[in-house]
């Protein structure tokens, strides 16, 4: 049992693999669209210079010469500066890969090695709790406690951040919609409409403002392009030209209301997850869900206290045990003794005994308190028994 | 891992050869452009002008062929890279993160994380945590961890002084004995360490002869005081009045069966007293591996988690435990979820599991009796019974055997034990309490 299941531990790190991974592919394609527009513009400034050729001043030939090489040093900038996060990013992938490859190098999962390494685990899945909830302050202190810096996707969940809170306390689409622009070709793949929502907001934002002319005109330019997918939608914002922002009419009522902000965050939010392969929740939910149903027992939601050890995590009735309530029970087709005195297993090697009071306690237990006191008292009943009265007991 | 550890470092050999590759053709397009400018002026007639125009238009397309071409090729190594990944990770962990569980308890859960961090002895990151989630630190609390705090401070601070550590720890010997927590050993082991490197080899000696024999004896040799009797009296009391809140209770029993774990640590003190035959040369010697700057963690932590077990609160952090156990258990719950994804069942809305989670011994906490013969867990209506020959069914399979006897022997009511060739009768059946 104190085996290591690689293959299983590995199974749960695909995020944590992957956030890097997806941001470097992005970034690269980043770069080539860039370079691609940058020198496009550069070469048709050029061509418009030499098919002009006499007309043009040879001022307005200097400025434009000067604007297109302010183009391409703004190009080698942003060039470098993407270089330098694609080469973080190698890094950081190359140190998580490495990380898990540790893995490989332990026995038993009782070495204080492998012990370390759990340790460092729990400090990385709270680094990304504590950066999806906005504890930023907290997940810097905890990266830099444990010199985990490279564990920790900060400038992917500033962005989410910073987007997010533009939608919701600024109410502007203007971040999410440039993000949705650099990455419409992966929006696409996965066919999220979060771009119409987007502009479904502005557009609503227009009629609130009755700047109804502009709105036409914007549902034209924007709104048009979703007709395949989004057309009964897009029939129905057009109705809300006719209602005003103070309607009851459900569904119009629903339009206009602010709230629709925070979902749109949420919406962005379960998107650019998606995108970047992170789980909708924190892997340290799923952990703890998993793991604390894994561990609950009967005896731990038992109304009588002694059946609790204060050592199980369910049994914390105020902490943990209250996030346990719901959560399934474990299942178990074997037996697995605990000795109720020194918490050791009982097995062939250190069987149970049963008392003539019907209960169990482990050998190791009974003969050690027979070589203090010469008989065995039964901590649960307070009886008194002689040691050959207790009987073993044989366990498939 | 190892391939994706490799395919990273090429990667990371290739990037920085593509960065130098693509930087400088933009670095040359900017140079020609430049040239064109400053000739500008002195080149008068109208072809010259023209030539030079088509010169760093052609510069501007070769550059963008070469950036280009750099940044696909990047992109198909990362892409490749990609592939890898994608082999080496096939688990959706969407099945299980559709969890609603833990909705309307992230106060809770809040709670059990700064909890976590200061038993942990991280007071920063948790008062810097109860600060950004607006949670109270619990008074009682906070006082009952000032103590650990000062002390586990001191442990990893740069002089790393080891000293209110000791004392504590001599001060509770008793009570970590109990408990078979080897604090003291370790803390003794760490300041002897320390004065080996610190090049004071004479020091450490000494520290060695004053501290070390104590914990060479085995334990019978210890001489054992003439308590035996009241000391068993006493135990039981603690006992019945403890209830069964913790295993390791600070009982009679408890301390003689933990005698057996807290056996000589002479293999060790062997093993360390080696040292000073490298005293000059540690860094290439067998003890290098004895110095890391991870020891200090550890001996905090060490510290950190008797404190609480003395405290009352659990041995090791229940978040950890329970990460720990969810770390097992997540891919089984994953896997099946996937499987039973047709049923629509979330996983986390029924009553039991639907696999067994293998855990190790150190996160069993409860006994679980299973009947070998039905695989059910045994409950309070059907509870675990003892046949004469000692082997244990629930009651209902006892009741199934019974009728199922062979029709002459109805008579007697006996019937064979599934396991071994002993004969019960359903009135020999005894009830056992785990």
């Amino acid at each position: 049992m104190d085996k290591i299941n690689v293959d299983h531990m590995l199974a749960i790190e695909e995020p944590f693999i992957k956030a890097p991974l997806e941001q470097l592919k992005r970034t690269v394609r980043q770069s080539q669209r860039q370079v691609e527009r940058e020198t496009a513009q550069v070469n048709a400034a050029l061509k418009s210079l030499i098919k002009e050729g006499d007309s043009v001043a040879a001022g307005d030939m200097a400025d434009t010469l000067d604007e297109q090489v302010g183009r391409l040093k703004e190009l080698r900038r942003k060039l470098e500066e993407a270089k330098q996060e694609e080469a973080l990013l190698i890094q950081r992938s190359k140190q998580r890969a490495a990380d898990l490859h540790e893995l490989n190098e332990f026995e038993s999962s009782t070495q204080p090695e492998f012990q370390r390494w759990c340790r460092a685990r729990l400090d990385r899945v709270l680094i990304d709790y504590m950066l999806r909830s906005g504890n930023v302050d907290t997940a810097h202190k905890l990266a830099a406690s444990g010199g985990l810096e490279h564990f920790a996707d900060t400038s992917l969940f500033a962005l989410v951040m910073s987007i997010e809170r533009e939608l919701c306390e600024q109410h502007s689409c203007q971040g999410a919609l440039q993000w949705c622009a650099e990455n419409r070709s992966a929006l696409r793949k996965i066919q999220s409409p979060l771009e119409f929502e987007l502009r479904l907001q502005e557009f609503i934002e227009m009629i609130r403002a009755s700047r109804t002319p502009e709105a036409i005109v914007y549902a034209k330019k924007h709104l048009t392009q979703w007709s395949d997918t989004q057309l009964p939608r897009i029939q129905r914002a057009m109705t809300l030209l006719a209602f005003s922002p103070g309607t009851r009419c459900p569904p119009y009522k629903s339009m206009f209301d602010e709230a629709r902000w925070g979902q749109l965050a949420l919406e962005f939010r379960s998107v650019i997850f998606q995108l970047f392969n992170l789980p909708a929740q924190p892997l340290l939910h799923l952990l703890l869900q998993t793991g604390l149903s894994a561990l609950k027992t009967p005896a731990c939601i038992s109304d009588d206290s002694t059946e609790h050890n204060r050592n199980c995590p369910v049994c914390q009735i105020d902490t943990l045990g209250r996030l346990a309530k719901d959560l399934p029970l474990s299942h178990h087709v074997h037996s697995n003794l605990v000795c109720r005195i020194t918490g050791e297993r009982m097995n062939e090697d250190n069987p149970p005994m049963r008392l003539p009071n019907g209960y169990v306690y482990s050998l190791n237990a009974l003969t050690e308190m027979a070589k203090l006191g010469g008989r065995v008292k039964c901590p649960r009943t307070g009886q008194a028994f002689a040691i050959a009265d207790a009987k073993k007991l044989f366990i498939s | 891992m190892d391939a994706l550890v490799r395919d990273c470092h090429k990667l990371s050999k290739h990037q920085a050869a593509s960065t130098q590759k693509a930087l400088s053709a933009v670095d040359f397009a900017i140079e020609q452009l430049e040239q064109v400018r400053t000739q500008l002026p002195t080149e008068s007639s109208a072809v010259a002008h023209k030539e030079a125009l088509e010169k760093a238009q052609a510069q501007i397309d070769s550059t963008h062929t070469i950036v280009s071409e750099q940044l696909k090729e990047l992109y198909g190594n990362v892409s490749k890279y990609g592939k890898h990944v994608e082999k080496a990770f096939k688990m959706d962990l969407s099945f299980v993160s559709e969890s609603r569980a833990f909705e309307d308890k992230k106060e809770i859960l809040a709670q059990s994380i700064l909890l976590h961090f200061l038993r942990e002895g991280d007071f920063e990151t948790g008062s810097s945590f109860a600060k950004e989630a607006g949670l109270e630190l619990p008074r009682e609390t906070q006082a009952q961890f000032e103590a650990m705090y000062n002390t586990v401070s001191a442990i990893r601070a740069p002089q790393h002084d080891l000293t209110p550590a000791l004392a504590w720890a001599v001060q509770n010997r008793e009570q970590l004995e109990a408990h078979g927590i080897m604090l003291e050993f370790e803390l003794h082991r760490l300041r002897f360490l320390q004065l080996v490197e610190q090049g004071a080899p004479i020091e450490a000696l000494g520290y060695a002869r004053k501290w070390f024999p104590r914990f060479g004896r085995r334990k019978q040799d210890v001489p054992q005081p003439e308590e035996n009797d009241g000391d068993v009296a006493m135990g039981e009391d603690d006992m019945l009045e403890d209830g069964h809140t913790g295993h390791r209770t600070e009982t009679a029993a408890a301390r003689a069966a933990m005698a057996h774990a807290a056996h000589s640590q002479l293999e060790e003190i062997e093993h360390l007293m080696g040292i000073f035959i490298f005293a000059r040369r540690l860094d290439d010697s067998p003890y290098a591996g004895q110095f890391t700057a991870q020891r200090w963690e550890d001996g905090a932590h060490l510290f950190a988690s008797a404190f609480c077990t003395l405290l009352g609160l659990s041995s090791s952090s229940p978040l950890s435990v329970t990460i720990g156990a969810g770390a097992r258990a997540l891919p089984i719950v994953c896997k099946v979820s996937g499987l039973l994804r047709d049923k629509r069942v979330e996983w986390s809305q029924q009553n039991e599991l639907a696999v067994e989670v293998p855990l190790p011994d150190d996160m069993r906490f409860h006994s679980v009796f299973a009947c070998p013969v039905s695989k059910e867990q045994a409950t309070l209506e059907n509870p675990p019974m003892m046949m004469p020959c000692g082997h244990v069914v629930c009651k209902a399979s006892l009741d199934k055997l019974a009728k199922g006897v062979r029709p002459g022997a109805i008579a007697s009511g006996r019937f064979k034990c599934p396991y071994c060739p002993g004969m019960s009768c359903l009135t020999d059946a005894k009830r056992v309490h785990f």
